[in-house]
């Protein structure tokens, strides 16, 4: 460990600390464009200048190492004069075009200009064009428009050091250098938009979010991605009841600082409900109905098909489903009804793969295609094996009187008509849904029920790390979560109460769910959430720090104001 | 390169026209021959690391086709197991590699301070318009000659200095410039 003072402030910090890393540590955030905390360190974009006692010039403090007893002079004179100097040069070239960037408000250069840089500019020339380069599709998700771009290269090592894939380079040299890929290539890899993340300022978009809302309209919610068992964090950006992105959280246990293109891009298909009430259907006639009228529908059903036997109920959970849920299922159907068979299936593959250095072998790797089958199994639902009753509904020798699909994705099959066809051999076919598909398409009883945005709830990851998800947006009206139609469903056969939220079910299960003993409901899971580890908050606290005082900034830009109208 | 507004909007040695920064295709595979593939094999033998090979291995390819095409670009890469975009990176950094085909005869004239004083600006132009007022790094229409203005070649004791493909010529002037194109011929 070594001791380092900045200004004034001592801290302890490990000897392979960077300065840079140890200013922020003691609360003094450096500004800077080119380091990230997971890339190789270049030193290149000059703005991390600090002055360091006893060495004569000012020093990048991402390229330094601490030394016990190192002075660090993060904010004297010298060093805002350097850093200032650095937004000057950076300024030259880089466009005016903040109103049309899909990057200010979330914009490193922008911060920084804001929170350090001069308040006029002393340029007259023409800025740097890059004819060609400009607003023009690098790949299938990013855009570059290289007029914005400030050569801090994060993007480059992203490509060489994170995805491995190599496909970006800085093009030609000094003021003319611009990042591309080799002629007839593309940025197309499975993190692709991990990128265009990296990217401190506009030069790198993703065409899915682009000029879809303004960042800062946007609220978040500390999501998990359900796309695969890794289960990414993120954080789920929406406004005004429509989710718009999903940004990866910073957790390094899994995703370490990045998601991979395929669970990004799910987010919009968060978006949405093709039912707004439960649907019944009898003899070809179909009608919306109440929750009332299709929740007693389904006790009838159930209860009829147990009186005579409790094995001609199959139950489908889903290894979509939160742990919660899933419990509330095996609670009901098992414990309550006596129906033995309460079983899940997930689907494997395709392979998703996440860089983090915290694992063993350098990569967190999901198979299946479904966030939560270990919370499924722990909480009492059986995974569908050889055997299993779906595969003998499969098979053709098992016909369940009622097959309750407590999940209308739960595998991609349900696109098959093949598929559907089996499962609709069963009398009764009961569904929560969301989206058409044929599934909900031959429920006798449908279900509507919301998305991952709108429900709270655990998962439990390929690490088994129980990870909490929260609320995004409300589902519109009548539409419930699953965990609400469980509970009203369970309430007519007395087992739950309605009221229950996702934390009281937690509450409820937490003894007897293993994995789950000695959890706390507020800090399950939400590592992601530690602001420290992000590398975002820096320039949140600068901004904070350095607007705390407006009138100052307003005195300085009526000064410089004042003075360049002399000049003339 | 990049036709900046206050860039001279003019072709550069051996390169692509203003706005292609792209590495322009030669239509067609390439692999070395078996002599550049001795000489390429030996090079991996002197160097710790095969990506430490990339200057004097685009400089073979460079001697093999004349020019560093995309083919090219991701032969070289290949060999080397770095990406393309690496390579035409480090291509495009370095002025010598040239990023179009050249005439037979690459015409580098230098302007830098002893020559210029020594009348090279005017040889240069003399030497470009003589042959077809060509542009700079343009090629004749015959595919003979192509003439770029370049930076000192270190015969400041014999200015105005020439070089012809990696042959040096000395005391290039306006009274002995047609005598010496037409050896070229």
């Amino acid at each position: 460990m070594a001791k380092v003072t900045v200004d004034g402030r001592t801290v302890e910090v490990p000897d392979t600390t960077n300065v840079l890393e140890a200013c922020r540590a003691a609360g003094v955030d450096v500004p800077h464009f080119c380091y990230h905390p997971r890339l190789s360190i270049v030193g290149q974009c000059r703005m991390c200048m600090v002055e360091i006692e006893g060495v004569p010039k000012i020093q990048a403090s991402c390229t330094v190492p601490v030394r016990d007893g190192m002075v660090v002079l993060a904010s004297s004179e010298k060093a805002l004069a350097a850093r200032n100097a650095t937004m000057e040069f950076l300024l030259i070239n880089h466009p005016l075009d903040c109103p049309i960037c899909d990057q200010a408000g979330e914009c490193k250069l922008q911060d920084n200009a804001v929170a350090a840089g001069l308040p006029v500019s002393r340029t007259v020339e023409p800025r740097r064009q890059f004819p060609g380069y400009d607003r023009t599709s690098i790949g299938p998700h990013v855009i570059a428009d290289m007029t914005r771009c400030i050569q801090c290269t994060r993007c480059i090592r992203f490509c060489s050091e994170i995805s491995g894939t190599g496909e970006l380079s800085l093009i030609e040299r000094g003021g003319h250098a611009f990042v591309w890929t080799h002629e007839g290539k593309e940025l197309d890899n499975a993190w692709s938009a991990c990128a265009a993340d990296v990217c401190p300022v506009g030069a790198l978009t993703t065409k899915e979010f682009r000029f879809r809302k303004r960042v800062w309209w946007l609220d978040k919610a500390r999501s998990v991605c359900d796309g695969c068992e890794i289960g990414c964090n993120v954080s789920i950006e929406h406004r005004d009841r429509v989710v718009y992105r999903f940004l990866p959280r910073v957790n390094l246990a899994v995703n370490d600082f990045w998601m991979c293109d395929y669970g990004r891009f799910r987010a919009e298909e968060l978006n949405g409900n093709d039912f707004t009430r439960p649907v019944l259907r009898k003899a070809g006639t179909t009608r919306e109905t109440h929750w009332g009228e299709a929740l007693d529908a389904v006790k009838a059903a159930v209860d009829a098909a147990v009186s005579k036997d409790p094995a001609s109920v199959l139950v489908l959970g889903s290894a979509r489903l939160s742990t919660e849920e899933s419990w509330l299922l095996a609670q009901l159907f098992k414990g309550t009804v006596g129906v033995p068979h309460v079983e899940f299936h997930a689907d494997l593959g395709p392979e998703r793969r996440i860089k983090n250095p915290a694992v063993p072998g350098g990569w967190l790797v999901g198979r299946e295609a479904a966030p939560n089958s270990r919370g499924a199994e722990a909480a009492g639902v059986a995974r569908a094996g050889k055997g299993s009753a779906l595969a003998r509904l499969l098979d053709g020798s098992y016909t369940p009187d009622v097959l309750y699909v407590a999940d209308a994705e739960f595998t991609s099959r349900v696109s098959d008509p093949e598929f559907i066809l089996a499962l609709c051999r069963a009398k009764t076919l009961v569904v929560h849904g969301r989206r058409t598909n044929l599934l909900t398409d031959a429920a006798d009883i449908l279900l509507p029920v919301a998305s991952l945005a709108g429900k709270e709830g655990t998962f439990v990851n390929v690490l088994g790390l129980v990870q909490r998800f929260q609320l995004a947006i409300v589902p519109p009206p009548i539409v419930r979560t699953d965990l609400e139609v469980l509970l009203h469903l369970g309430k007519r056969w007395n087992a739950f109460d309605p009221q229950w939220t996702a934390k009281a079910v937690f509450e409820r299960m937490k003894g007897t769910v293993p994995g789950y003993a000695g959890l706390e409901w507020d800090s399950a899971g939400l590592v992601g959430n530690d602001a420290s580890a992000s590398p975002t908050s820096a320039y949140d606290v600068l901004l904070e720090r350095r607007l705390a005082n407006p009138a100052e900034i307003l005195a300085a830009v009526a000064e410089a104001a004042g003075t360049a109208g002399g000049e003339k | 390169m990049s036709g900046g507004a206050n860039t001279p909007v003019e072709t550069l040695p051996g390169q692509p026209p203003v706005g292609e920064h792209g590495a322009l295709s030669c239509g067609k595979e390439l692999s070395f021959s078996p002599g550049a593939e001795a000489r390429f094999a030996r090079l991996l033998t002197r160097y710790p690391t095969k990506q430490a090979a990339l200057l004097p291995t685009l400089w073979i390819a460079q001697e093999e086709w004349g020019w560093i095409s995309r083919e090219a670009v991701d032969y070289v890469a290949t060999r080397l197991g770095l990406s393309s975009a690496f390579v035409w990176g480090v291509v495009t950094f370095y002025t010598m590699y040239n990023r179009a085909p050249v005439g037979r005869h690459l015409i580098q004239v230098c302007t830098s301070i002893s020559c210029h004083l020594n009348g090279a600006e005017e040889v240069f132009h003399a030497c470009r318009k003589k042959l077809g007022d060509l542009k700079p790094g343009q090629t004749s229409a015959d595919g003979k000659f192509t003439v770029v203005e370049v930076e000192c070649l270190a015969q400041c004791d014999k200015a105005p200095a020439v070089m012809v493909n990696g042959d040096d010529h000395a005391r290039i002037t306006l009274e002995n410039l047609d005598a010496f194109l037409s050896e070229l011929k």
